[in-house]
């Protein structure tokens, strides 16, 4: 096993990853992604495309939270944005998908810039309860825009369909969503190793120091809004093709405490970390259920007063301990595994 | 050789037509129930699983549908719309249910909609009649239950014939949804019906929970009936601000104001307040109900009776009879042909008969006006069930 890194050339220095046995693994995953629908049923299909809109979600939040630091509660917002984007280009306006579904992603980044500027000025928690503000705003103006947003009564998403295939249920709903996620993520390990990316980072790190370097802050800050905006847009109109409605109680604030929740417990500022709190936290209450379910019966008083009450407990449970003992998320798990087997048997 | 294409012929016919749809064995069928089993309107769900629970036993008790028990599946949403849908997916997917009785809130059921419509599944909601459920009329969704509309207008109609001074100021605060506006349509019908004066209206934003401003404009303008908007402690916060203003007040409230748990919260406001609602909070039927209860469900349980019990027992009782009609040969398009057929259901008393012969396949729409009596921590009925 490999234990070192040696680079010889530039080239090897941007490339995704110069290992050989990485990429026969990512081959791996990809093929066992697009089999999926043939391995499982509808449900864990649906499951997986719940968890791939929130591995969007995550990915984008990571861009600015993770690896800009600037803190955002607005995520539900943004999500709101463009899964209403979404349905009334293709529900009222009855655009094609393939065209509501970026119109989805540039309206939250338009969105984002209104949010983006006043918070140039703010940080930590300040920027914090600026976005969250936002994401109140946006649940007053989709409520009383009842021209546009149909109000409180919500609109049914229909029409969705690309190449001949309804993407609003089954494998063609799943693939869209595969190839959305797949892009998203690319697009955000790309954008990590550009210009783009170690502004960001340098701007978390240190963003005065970063000014003095020659980093444009109020540019950078604002394009890392814009971009992360645009990725949790597309996740919000996933969502909205998912559940075929939207309504301003679909996107409540436990979205974006849920969304913060997954980068952190992930690993803040990697995108592989975001990617799997994102799948770690969409499967939990999953795993939960079932595994209540084989110790408790399903009929029995005892689960009917308590055992929906002690799955949430113990959900809340996991990820306190989980965070306790694993402060590097589960990312930081992951390279702990792997410099132990590299240094197998000597390791320590 | 023709016998056996006759006899390959006669499978390929016959079998579609006695392929029963899912959640039905000879034995058993599976119900469906999607509800609010966590977080903070979980005695909701709680309340309406026992109605559900004690329905099938009954039933299953004198020998199930046809011959066939009925076994309820609950899945909990915690009252998030997109949780409701996976619950769902679940439920057809995974548990393969035949028919569903609990679908949560207005948003949730909405969320459940596509779903719903798509497997052609026979349901009945109980839980949240709000007009957007049956407006349009999806073919095979039932809704058990008036709409806040009447339940205001009810209330407002009794306060103002019974109640209130000739000089009363009604004043009405509201959240800022298809709740809050459905609420708003029954007080703005009584307004205009009795020519009330009206001088306030306002909206909130949901999950407020200060109202000290909202109230102290009531107070500025004089108000005397209140139509509360407000529901679980938003209501008793609004009553709660009134009170400390003392504001001598005859409050209208929503009917998740019936049940035991909200009263306790409303309760030290030492308001005596009204609430309308489409099945009965205190009386015969329900003693009658509480005793049939104890046969089927613990002791917990039977501390989760409310409201939401007896809605979701007539829903489940309505489903069952339309599946008992369709006798051996059960089918979803059967039920669904059935419930759309059922006339005069009786309920024991705990609501009007149910009745889905209409166009929007809409029942249970009179409405009782009730009244809480602090000192005996009870409801009084002050009138029957009354269309409106």
């Amino acid at each position: 096993m490999r234990t070192g890194h040696l680079k010889t050339s530039p080239g090897q220095l941007v490339a995704l990853s110069d290992s050989p046995a990485v990429w026969a693994w990512v081959g791996a995953l990809a093929v066992g992604l697009i089999l999926l629908p043939y391995l499982v049923g509808n449900y864990m299909l649906t499951l997986v495309v719940s968890a791939m809109a929130a591995v969007i979600g995550a990915v984008a939040l990571n861009m600015l939270t993770g690896q800009t630091g600037l803190i955002s509660l607005g995520q539900s917002g943004f999500l709101a944005v463009g899964a209403y984007a979404n349905a009334i280009l293709l529900s009222d306006y009855g655009l094609p998908v393939w065209l509501t579904l970026p119109a989805a992603g540039l309206t939250a980044t338009g969105i984002s810039l209104i949010v983006g500027v006043p918070s140039l000025r703010l940080k930590g928690l300040y920027l914090a309860i600026t976005t969250l503000a936002f994401s109140f705003i946006i649940s007053h103006i989709i409520l009383y825009s009842e021209g546009l947003t149909h109000g409180p009564n919500g609109i049914f998403v229909k029409g969705a369909r690309l190449f001949g295939y309804d993407v609003q249920r089954g494998w063609p709903l799943y693939y869209l969503a595969l190839a959305l996620t797949a892009g998203t993520i690319l697009a955000a390990l790309n954008l990590t190793r550009t210009r783009i990316g170690r502004a960001w980072i340098a701007i978390r790190d240190h963003d005065i120091a970063a000014r003095a370097m020659g980093i444009d802050l109020v540019r950078y800050k604002l394009l890392a809004f814009a971009v992360s905006s645009f990725f949790v847009g597309i996740a919000g109109a996933l969502m909205s093709l998912q559940l075929r409605f939207v309504n301003v109680d679909v996107f409540g604030l436990i979205l974006s405490i849920e969304a913060l929740a997954m980068i952190i417990l992930g690993g803040m500022g990697s995108v592989a970390g975001a990617v799997l709190g994102a799948i770690f936290l969409s499967f939990l209450p999953e795993v939960l259920r079932i595994g209540f379910s084989l110790v408790t019966d399903p009929n029995s008083t005892f689960y009917t007063n308590y055992v929906y009450e002690i799955r949430g407990i113990a959900y809340g449970l996991v990820i306190v301990v989980f965070l306790r003992f694993k402060p590097d998320g589960l990312v930081g798990m992951w390279r702990d595994a792997k410099k132990y087997w590299s240094n197998w048997p000597l390791a320590y | 050789m023709k016998t056996i294409a006759s006899a390959v012929l006669g499978m390929l016919v016959a079998g579609p037509a006695l392929a029963a749809d899912p959640g039905v064995t000879d034995t058993t069928i599976k119900i469906g129930d999607v509800n609010i089993m966590t977080g903070p309107a979980a005695f909701v769900g709680r309340g309406f699983s026992v109605g559900s629970k004690v329905a099938a036993e009954e039933v299953n008790a004198a020998g199930g549908v046809n011959g066939r028990k009925i076994v309820v599946i609950t899945e909990d949403d915690g009252y998030v719309p997109a949780r409701s849908f996976q619950a769902l997916t679940k439920l057809l997917e995974v548990d393969q249910i035949f028919a569903l009785n609990g679908t949560s809130g207005t948003a949730n059921v909405l969320a459940m909609m596509p779903l719903i419509t798509e497997h052609k599944l026979p349901t009945v909601v109980s839980q949240a009649p709000a007009p957007v459920v049956y407006t349009p009329v999806r073919p095979t969704v039932f809704t058990f239950g008036a709409t806040y509309e009447n339940a205001f207008y009810a209330q407002l109609k009794y306060i103002h014939e019974k109640m209130a001074k000739p000089d009363a100021v009604y004043g009405l605060v509201r959240q800022d949804d298809d709740f809050g506006k459905d609420i708003e349509a029954g007080f703005d019908r009584a307004v205009k019906d009795f020519n009330l004066k009206a001088p306030v209206r306002i909206r909130f934003k949901k999950g407020t929970t200060n109202f000290s401003a909202e109230v102290a404009q009531m107070k500025q303008a004089g108000v005397t009936v209140l139509a509360n908007g407000g529901i679980f402690a938003g209501a008793a916060n609004i009553l709660s601000e009134a009170r400390k203003l003392d504001m001598p007040l005859i409050p209208a409230e929503v009917w998740s104001e019936g049940i035991p748990a909200s009263a306790a919260l409303l309760a030290p406001a030492g308001y005596d307040y009204l609430v309308g609602d489409y099945v009965s909070l205190n009386g015969p039927a329900n003693e009658k109900f509480r005793e049939l209860a104890k046969k089927y469900v613990s002791e917990d349980e039977l501390k989760n009776i409310s409201r939401y019990t007896y809605a979701s027992y007539i829903g489940m009782k309505a489903l069952i009879e339309a599946m008992r009609q369709c006798g051996k040969d059960l089918t979803r398009a059967c039920t669904v042909e059935k419930l759309r057929g059922l006339k005069g259901l009786d309920t024991g008393g705990l609501s009007a008969p149910v009745d889905f012969t209409n166009d929007k396949q809409l029942s249970g729409t009179a409405v009782g006006v009730y009244q809480y009596d602090i000192k005996s921590a009870t409801f009084k009925p002050l009138t029957g069930f009354v269309q409106y």
